[in-house]
């Protein structure tokens, strides 16, 4: 083949290739595209909720994933180029993104069951809640067992008696709630208190307490290491994270509910003008039926969003789950705790990473 | 073009005179090269030149509040600090806010305010759901009414400020300044994140460029001094980091500092260490894992300058007495110089930009201007800002460029 | 000839020592890299020494996800294109940029050179808010036309060394014996300058290839690259199949570098061959 030759079989080749890509991009969008967090609760959706549905109705489903940042809705919905279809978004992402036009506003409370959803806060004006998130204080019971366990966040905060390292995530929501549930503030009425004046203040002058003991996190993954490791004595984690890392290193970490917990509502909502609105919102209503949503607890380990799932658990993971507890979850949701963040956000978390700098 | 002079030449020239043709064909072969270069100038200039200036202006840019509040912002210009303004702004406001019921713009005017005062949302989502209608007794009375922050000067200097089409709010922001009361003050310091975050960025870029001089200077002269076979050898270790995937020599360095990690694992199986080191998420991490990135570029442009410089000139210096020491300070030093400087402007520049090694390796304390921009870019959506930091990171990549280019000249940027 | 400092005068110790140091920031350079070949082939699901046993699982679990598998095809397709592009227009510039004399051809190098200097989050960044108002992020066309910028300058720069070596004699002769310039370029200056061509391709492609940042800001799911997997993977939990995907990232980058380097030489042999005649 001398270079000529060469050169016309690359040029096809090329021109093969790029036909092939538009052609598939063209192909891919006669499907659904929904976008979540990935990793493993990524995959758990997929087996869960996406195939079942797409055997059941035939729509395909492209999954995409993000992590949460709204600048990717907000820059396909302004130029009307849309992307996705249907959107994970958690719950402060939901009301700004409702708020400002970047998601459906859809009654659900006509399409769904609300009863069903009470404990989760209900529908938001755009989103509806498929997932909840708790995290609470995490350790490893074969390190402490018996009265030696810690038994609430006040414990957390004890150095003297449980020395060690302290988990926490590199981010202020979550660690600044938990900040004033060891200082003494009630789960439920820690909304209230943080977003009176003083509140931030007295969450930071908390957390100064054990400045030197923490051990600041960036992933789930990470969370889970450091105890599986022993890196830290105690941490902060996710009760979907600890049931894998238990799971895959046949470990007994154990989450103290009764200790109080934070518990992240995350919602699916349906992208501003998509064409395959009437889709996304079967979608929707299939992620949030009971028997998905049980399929999905049992892969993850999070409880079901859907009361009704409950009943469908098997038994292992129903005794797993915060049920008993309700009373000390905050849930991060809710007009007073969403309006806090979306007005304070940006300078608690430049407070925040001077904080954790220093 | 010398061809076609040549065969137009048997019948033109006696019409024309020579100098007319040769300036013609000049002026053809002139426009041939500049149809040559054409597309490519066409496409930085459209695809590179004009986002990045674009990008850049979003650093002073401020559509939002003047096609937003059009009423408010004239009605302002004649309003002082300090005091309660008049009725007529407060009717331009409820005007304007009235305009916006309904309307996504009025979470987008929210969210804008809220950047410069937190709270300044909730108050004109409230004032905005709450506005009775167009016609009222006193705007004044109906706004306080609706919220009393109305009655404080605080968001009035802020709107003033920020009714301009153009702001320095997020430049000031972006070195931890704001406007107050008297004019340009520093923000509390709680809020005061950036001037540490250049203070860090420089910190780094300055350690790894002097760790990769420390180290790529010997190595360099090693493998000028090496026979031809072996520098060739040498050349292509250097070289395979160079062509590995910035991703993949990451990912190898995470694999390897984790607490859990191949290095650890040695080091307490050789005893070296009683318990693991925290090798990642913190500087030495970073520092470790961006020194190696880095080092081929420090090493390449040193090695080609090396390479060139006689041996002759070292002996003649030996020969007439002078020590090693004295040799290498006075003569073979000297000789080097601009390739130790090609090398410390690429590494320098290169690792002020960095973002994906950090982001990876590096902990909450070790994040650069990179990392921020993206920060509020994608999560923040504090795009003004994201700018503006993208200006002072340019700035310091210009002046850089322009105290060390000098020393250099584009052309020595020729490694990848 | 090339011996310079080190042979000439240093005492012997100090020689020795320094090898020994170079040896050691060589090892430093390369095994790290060389870590992730092994732990790929790793039986078990942790990335451990010693291995408890060979597999290929990882390497099937990769090209049996199509996750793994659409992203190697993009990455494949997004560098392929990107070199195209990027090798027409560049060279076609470095040849403007040699044979024209004008007073602004320092400024427009720079020009297009200048992707090169620019901090790579910041380009990236920029052409996020520039390509969504033009409707390109998500699609090929942007993650192509963004490349092409960050590839350009390897192109320019290499084609234009390669000109450099070039006897501007045998574009003369060529055209003395009746050839059109069009003639004269495809059969004289073409082949010569092949080689260089060649290495800017090269350099282009691997840029493309290796890219993560811009990958991150304008590409979505469907355009996902290699890199781009590599990178939520790494940034979530490192699977060993992270490491087959690297390994295989770490063989595409070698196996250019081995090309790059034969070009070098036989370029080394053309225009040194010329220059003798000269």
């Amino acid at each position: 083949m001398n270079i000529k030759e060469k050169c016309r079989v690359g040029v096809s080749g090329l021109a093969v290739m790029l036909i092939m890509s538009v052609v598939s991009q063209a192909a891919s969008t006669e499907k659904l595209t929904v976008v979540n967090q990935g990793g493993a609760p990524g995959d758990a959706q997929r087996k869960a909720v996406f195939e079942p549905f797409t055997a059941k109705t035939g729509i395909g489903i492209v999954a995409d994933t993000y992590n949460q940042e709204l600048a990717k809705i907000r820059a396909q919905i302004e130029t009307g180029n849309l992307i996705w279809d249907a959107a994970s978004v958690h719950s402060l992402n939901e009301s700004i993104g409702c708020d400002e036009g970047l998601l459906e506003p859809i009654d659900w409370s006509k399409l769904l069951p609300e009863a069903d959803f009470k404990a989760v806060g209900g529908f938001g004006k755009c989103g509806a809640p498929y997932l909840v998130s708790p995290g609470g204080l995490v350790y490893d019971a074969e390190r402490f067992s018996g009265n030696e366990a810690p038994k609430s966040w006040k414990d957390f905060w004890n150095i003297e008696k449980w020395p060690g390292k302290r988990g926490l995530p590199y981010q202020p929501d979550q660690v600044l709630e938990i900040a004033l549930i060891s200082d003494g503030v009630a789960p439920k009425d820690v909304p209230e208190v943080l977003a009176k004046p003083g509140g931030v203040d007295r969450a930071f002058a908390q957390l100064e307490k054990i400045k030197p003991h923490i051990v600041w996190w960036k992933t789930g993954d990470e969370s889970m290491q450091l105890l599986l490791t022993k890196e830290i004595a105690m941490g902060y984690g996710w009760q979907g994270r600890v049931n894998v890392a238990n799971r895959s290193n046949k470990r007994n970490l154990r989450i103290v509910w009764e200790a109080g917990y934070t518990s992240a509502v995350i919602y699916m909502a349906v992208m501003k003008g998509s064409p395959r609105k009437q889709e996304a919102i079967e979608l929707i209503k299939y992620t949030l039926a009971a028997e998905p949503q049980a399929h999905y607890a049992e892969l993850m380990g999070y409880p079901p969003a859907n009361e009704r799932s409950f009943a469908l658990l098997s038994e292992e993971n129903r005794a797993s789950q915060p049920t008993k507890f309700l009373d000390r979850g905050m849930m991060q949701a809710g007009d007073l705790y969403i309006d806090f963040w979306r007005d304070n956000g940006d300078s608690i978390r430049q407070r925040f990473s001077t904080f954790a700098a220093r | 073009m010398q061809a076609s002079l040549e065969m137009m030449g048997e019948t033109e020239i006696p019409k024309m005179g020579l100098r007319t043709l040769v300036r013609r064909a000049e002026r053809r072969h002139f426009m041939t090269m500049l149809a040559l270069m054409a597309p490519s100038v066409i496409f930085v200039a459209l695809l590179f030149v004009i986002p990045i200036l674009l990008f850049l202006f979003r650093s002073v840019d401020n559509a939002e509040i003047p096609t937003l509040l059009p009423k408010t912002a004239v009605a302002l210009d004649t309003w002082r600090d300090g005091e309660i303004p008049g009725e007529p702004v407060f009717a331009a406001l409820a005007s304007d806010l009235h305009a916006l019921k309904g309307s996504p713009d009025a979470a987008l005017l929210g969210r804008r305010l809220n950047f410069a005062v937190p709270g300044y949302r909730r108050l004109i989502t409230r004032t905005v759901t709450s506005l009775p209608g167009t016609q009222m007794a006193s705007a004044k009375e109906t706004l306080a009414a609706i919220d009393k922050s109305w009655l404080d000067p605080v968001y009035w200097r802020t709107l003033k400020s920020q009714s301009g089409r153009i702001t320095d709010f997020y430049l000031l922001s972006a070195l931890d300044l704001q406007r107050g009361a008297g004019g340009i003050e520093k923000v509390s310091g709680e809020q005061a994140i950036f001037m540490s975050l250049y203070g860090r960025t420089l910190y780094t870029a300055f350690g790894v460029t002097a760790l990769c001089l420390l180290i790529g200077y010997p190595v360099a002269a090693v493998m000028a001094a090496a026979r031809p076979a072996v520098a060739n050898w040498l050349l292509s270790l250097v070289l395979i980091p160079f062509w590995t995937s910035l991703l993949v020599r990451t990912t190898a360095w995470v694999v390897l500092l984790q607490t859990e990690g191949l290095v650890n694992k040695v080091l307490l199986q050789l005893g070296v260490i009683s318990e693991p080191l925290k090798l990642m998420f913190n500087t030495a991490g970073v520092f470790i894992a961006m020194v190696h990135v880095l080092l081929p570029y420090m090493i390449l442009p040193v090695y080609s300058v090396m390479k060139g410089i006689s041996p002759v000139h070292l002996r003649a210096a030996a020969s007439l007495g002078a020590n090693p020491a004295t040799v290498f300070r006075t003569v073979y030093l000297p000789l080097t110089i601009p390739g130790v400087a090609a090398g410390c402007t690429l590494v320098f520049v290169l690792s002020l930009g960095f973002y994906v090694t950090p982001a990876l390796v590096g902990g909450p304390g070790d994040q650069m201007i990179g990392y921020f921009i993206a920060y509020f870019t994608n999560s923040a959506v504090n795009w003004g800002l994201a700018s503006a930091l993208g200006v002072f990171l340019l700035l310091l990549i210009g002046v850089i460029y322009l105290a060390l280019g000098k020393l250099v000249g584009f052309d020595k940027l020729k490694v990848r | 000839m090339t011996r310079s400092f080190g042979d000439t005068i240093l005492a012997t110790g100090t020689r020795v020592g320094l090898r020994v140091f170079t040896g050691v920031v060589l090892a430093y350079l390369v095994l790290p890299i060389l870590v992730v070949v092994p732990l790929s082939f790793t039986s078990g699901q942790l990335l451990v020494f010693p291995l408890p046993g060979l597999s290929l699982q990882w390497y099937a679990d990769f090209f049996s996800n199509p996750l793994w598998t659409v992203a190697l095809r993009n990455s494949v397709a997004i560098g392929l294109t990107t070199t195209a592009l990027a090798t027409t227009i560049g060279t076609m510039a470095a040849l403007g940029l040699h044979n024209a004399k004008f007073r602004m051809k320092p400024l427009v190098m720079a020009l297009l050179v200048t992707p090169l200097a620019a901090p790579v989050v910041i380009v990236a960044v920029a052409m996020f808010y520039f390509f969504a108002t033009l409707n390109l992020v998500g699609t090929y066309a942007g993650v192509i036309l963004a490349h092409t910028i960050l590839a350009l300058p390897f192109v320019v720069v290499t084609v234009s060394a390669t000109l450099q070596s070039y006897d501007p004699n045998m574009t003369r002769a060529g055209a003395s014996l009746g050839g059109s310039p069009i003639y004269v370029f495809r059969t004289i200056t073409l082949p010569i300058i092949a080689p260089g061509i060649a290495s800017g391709a090269l350099f282009a492609f691997v840029t493309s290839f290796d890219e993560i940042v811009i990958a991150l800001f304008v590409a979505s799911p469907q355009q996902r690259t290699l890199p781009r997997q590599i990178f939520s993977g790494v940034s979530e939990s490192i699977s060993p199949t992270i490491m087959a995907a690297a390994v295989i990232l770490l063989a595409v980058s070698l196996a250019l570098m081995g090309v790059m380097e034969l070009l070098r030489r036989r370029s080394e042999r053309l225009t040194g061959g010329i220059n003798k005649q000269r």
